[in-house]
């Protein structure tokens, strides 16, 4: 039974990961920047989240408008920060990136405030119990707004005209440029996508802790990178499993041998295995 | 020659302005963490500390000296305060450090305090290194292994829980907690059945949380901060673990009751501030630091008042800034205060009671008080 619980807890955090890592993973295989700030949007659409679903008393508006809000913000970021050194050595724009998050994380602590912020009456905590397995409710969304997500995604890349722009300008932009598909749009779309994203994990992950810090990206601007190299970069299926594979690989580490290593040490133990047996990472896109 | 002459001037304006503000005020050098993960409990302890320099600059300051508090932020960084004691002891040539910050950087500006030979005192930093730098760094809070034999001793004989379960944050207030409850365990009766420890990263417990349930213990000790404890304490709750949940002062403070919201209720913690207090001096400062910082009062933020509070006693004693005068008489000195009464013992350490809070209707209440000066000892070397 412990085992079983064990399980469900890593699914539920491995989740929270996989939504945030795809995002990441598609701005990486279109544009190949390692998008660190991608963390900062994550929190922004937590703050947004929690501050609209305090003001209008809905959590559905509330993380509506979060994903507009962070999506906005990405798109902003893409035409902002990184188009202007496009055509620089990759780690010009990581080393941006990087900036950008540590700005972006004082300048929310500036606004709003070094305590964090909680839901007033946090929404879908009633538990759930089935053969003893306690589960809030909350905890039962992430796992299936993971699916839905994902889904959509996956839908929209392989049935769409513009999801099938999206992936010809991963595979080759001058070419599929040839056929009239405009890669600017593809890349506006990307971001905007992977950022919404990224606000809809921020507000589940304040729904699982009902805090939401300015530091509270800080583990996924790293541990997101170590998923997505995992999951052989640029890969959405393989980030996918990888986040999920994380998730239970720590909720199982946590437990057994976590007086020894530290949640985040397991995930970077567990990233150099994977490396030394398959240096490509799980599954390797080309 | 018109621009050498105007930074002559600038140069003479500015000697003229530090000389005379050095003659006019006496300097208390204060490092805390105003950026970064600790920047609220930096908040709270520079609120504190800066209560207490307005109340005593509105009573007429010490010895016809108004005081000046001089703020940097050390980002809970030990690398940061480093220079930061430097500064305060070689630039603004303060009479007294204190540490409104964790147990880090306090312990690194102390060594530096102690060479300069000037007084530090760490408001609530509570590694057991800090004071061992020397006689001239001493300490208001409690030790963390002091507070942990009081949490034994609450589990065990105030609440006749034996089968415990910790759940210990991996850093210095974490571990050394987690030692003095150890020590004391078997004194009171207590098992403990296991032990599982987190990072201070960590927000979502789910496997842990499992894990404990299938323990099954009579009760949980948990070491944390607000921003741990409170997703830790709504998770345990949420799992359908109903047993009494331990933690300690780093819990202290309301945002912990509005993150786990119905669940703190009952959560009992070892700490130094008492919302019940009928002593004057506490229900003074929480009153006044109401008024002065808008938001409640908490442990860091009486604890800094304090220390602040200290050092002026100190300075009065002594009738001087004399750093050894004013060592001398931090050492012998007793003071009532929002934390207790003040007196150090030959380590510098602070000998006080322990008071236990209980959330209650979402407010902090009184519990209990641990007052057993045998238990309490902190050590003398």
């Amino acid at each position: 039974m412990l085992y079983i619980e064990l399980f469900i807890q890593g699914l539920i955090q491995g989740s929270t990961y996989a939504i945030i890592a795809v995002g990441l993973t598609l701005v990486y295989g279109l544009l190949r920047v390692l998008h660190v700030a991608h963390a900062g949007l994550f929190t922004l659409g937590a703050y947004l989240g929690v501050i609209l679903t305090n003001q209008t008393g809905s959590l559905t508006a509330g993380i509506f408008l979060a994903a507009i809000g962070s999506g906005v913000m990405g798109m902003a970021i893409y035409r902002l920060v990184y188009e202007p050194i496009l055509n620089r050595p990759p780690h010009v724009a990581l080393i941006a990136s990087i900036g950008l998050y540590i700005g972006m994380e004082e300048l929310f602590r500036l606004v709003f405030g070094p305590f964090g912020l909680s839901f007033v009456s946090a929404p879908l905590q009633s538990v759930v119990v089935f053969f003893d397995i306690h589960l809030r409710a909350c905890q039962i969304i992430t796992m299936i707004t993971n699916i839905i997500l994902l889904g959509i995604l996956a839908w929209i890349s392989q049935r769409t005209r513009i999801g099938i722009g999206w992936r010809a300008t991963v595979d080759d932009p001058e070419i599929s440029a040839c056929f009239g598909i405009d890669p600017v749009r593809v890349r506006y779309l990307v971001f905007f996508m992977g950022s919404a994203l990224a606000a809809v994990a921020g507000v589940l992950v304040a729904l699982l802790s009902n805090l939401v810090e300015p530091t509270m990206g800080a583990v996924p601007s790293y541990k997101s990178l170590a998923i997505i190299v995992l999951g052989g970069l640029g890969n959405v299926t393989g980030t996918l499993i990888a986040s999920l594979a994380l998730g239970i690989i720590e909720a199982f580490g946590t437990i057994y041998v976590g007086n020894l290593l530290d949640r985040d040490a397991i995930a970077f133990a567990f990233l150099i295995v994977v490396l030394m047996i398959k240096p490509t990472g799980l599954f390797a896109s080309r | 020659m018109k621009n050498k002459l105007l930074l002559i001037l600038m140069m003479g304006v500015c000697m003229y302005f530090s000389s005379s503000w050095a003659g006019e005020t006496i300097k208390i050098g204060f490092n805390a963490p105003l950026t970064g993960f600790a920047a609220s409990d930096g908040k709270s302890s520079s609120f504190g500390a800066k209560l207490a320099v307005k109340q005593i600059n509105e009573n007429g300051g010490i010895n016809g000296k108004k005081l000046e508090l001089v703020i940097y932020d050390d980002q809970a960084n030990a690398s940061q305060s480093i220079p930061i004691a430097n500064k305060l002891i070689g630039q603004d040539k303060v009479a007294v450090g204190i540490s409104g910050s964790y147990s880090g950087p306090t312990r690194s500006a102390a060594g530096i305090f102690q060479e300069a030979g000037i007084p530090y005192i760490s408001a609530y930093a509570i590694h057991p290194d800090i004071t061992k730098a020397g006689n001239y760094v001493f300490r208001t809070s409690f030790l963390g292994e002091v507070q942990g034999r009081a949490g034994a001793k609450l589990i065990g004989e105030i609440l006749g829980k034996k089968k415990v379960v910790m759940i210990t944050l991996k850093n210095d207030f974490g571990k050394s907690l987690a030692a003095g409850f150890k020590e004391k365990a078997k004194t009171f009766g207590i098992t403990i059945v296991n032990e599982y420890q987190y990072s201070i990263k960590d927000r979502q417990f789910g496997a842990i949380v499992a894990k404990v349930k299938s323990d099954n213990p009579d009760a949980i000790y948990a070491s944390g901060y607000y921003f741990t404890a409170g997703p830790l304490v709504s998770q345990l709750r949420a799992s359908g673990i109903t047993v009494p949940v331990i933690g300690q002062e780093g819990y202290d403070g309301q945002k912990f009751i509005e993150i786990a919201g119905k669940a703190a209720e009952g959560v009992i913690i070892t700490t130094s501030l008492d919302r019940d207090s009928t002593a004057q001096e506490t229900k003074d400062f929480i009153r006044n630091f109401e008024e002065l910082a808008g938001y409640k009062a908490d442990m860091v933020a009486a604890s800094a008042h304090t220390a602040v509070q200290v050092a002026a006693l100190a300075m009065e004693k002594a009738k001087s800034i004399d750093p050894e005068k004013i060592r001398a008489a931090l050492a012998g000195i007793s003071l009532k205060a929002s934390t207790g009464t003040i007196e150090f013992n030959s380590l510098g350490e602070v000998r006080k009671s322990v008071q236990n809070q209980v959330v209650k209707n979402g407010q902090w209440h009184h519990h209990s008080v641990i007052d057993d000066p045998e238990l309490l000892a902190p050590p003398e070397k």
